[in-house]
């Protein structure tokens, strides 16, 4: 019992250095996960460095444009109107694929209700696939 | 990845942060955040739903990648694949 109150060896860590960065960022587990997910084959591990470099690139140019979209509109606030745009540019949202119908497909209840508290979509019939 | 499940959202202030970072004068409506989290919901728990935004990206990013690494003949991704994907999306 006694070796039980010796306080364990605590692990040299590594990675001390690159927290020091403290840059916002996804998880590089989360990215690391979903990207071996999709891949389907062994990713050399320094391969996700640059995997995590390009995730940083596509926030940077999703920024870019969430930007551009509401200065057009003459705001400063990135307001829902700018996603819309932005998913229908990126072929998400279309006509026959609204962006509430996304929502409503894909977000638990608790946010969806947040997001659509009256229905959009008027006296408009949405064809079904 | 394998059969463990994956988690269906994303932090929502980590994505905050970020798009602060890049842009610190740009204010997100609260309706907004919670559709950039609406960009992270993963596909898997439903099925047969759209793919969204960044999960696209980095599945666009995890095919090219493969798809240059065959025609290397390599059997694992090196970040010379992951680059090179990078420039065609």
């Amino acid at each position: 019992p006694r070796s039980l109150l010796r306080p364990k060896p605590v692990p040299k860590r590594s990675g001390a250095l690159r927290r020091k960065k403290c840059e916002p960022a996804v998880a590089s587990s989360l990215i690391k996960k979903i990207f071996s997910h999709y891949v389907k084959m062994p990713v050399a591990r320094d391969s996700f460095q640059a995997i995590e470099k390009c995730s940083e690139k596509y926030f940077r140019q999703l920024s870019n444009d969430l930007e551009a979209y509401s200065s057009h509109a003459g705001r400063k606030t990135v307001e829902m109107v700018d996603l819309e745009v932005l998913m229908r540019r990126q072929g998400l949202v279309t006509d026959r694929m609204p962006l509430h119908v996304l929502i409503e497909r894909n977000l638990p209840l608790e946010y969806r209700k947040l997001l659509i508290p009256v229905a959009v979509s008027g006296n408009k019939v949405i064809p079904c696939k | 990845g394998g059969g463990r499940r994956m988690k269906r959202t994303a932090p929502r202030s980590i994505l905050r942060k970020i798009i602060k970072k890049h842009k610190p004068q740009l204010r997100l409506a609260a309706n907004v955040d919670l559709l950039v989290l609406f960009y992270f919901t993963f596909e898997h728990e439903c099925p047969g739903v759209v793919h969204l935004n960044f999960l696209l990206f980095l599945n666009r990013l995890a095919e090219e990648a493969r798809t240059n690494a065959f025609e290397n003949k390599s059997k694992i991704i090196k970040p010379e694949h992951v680059i090179l994907a990078a420039k065609v999306i």
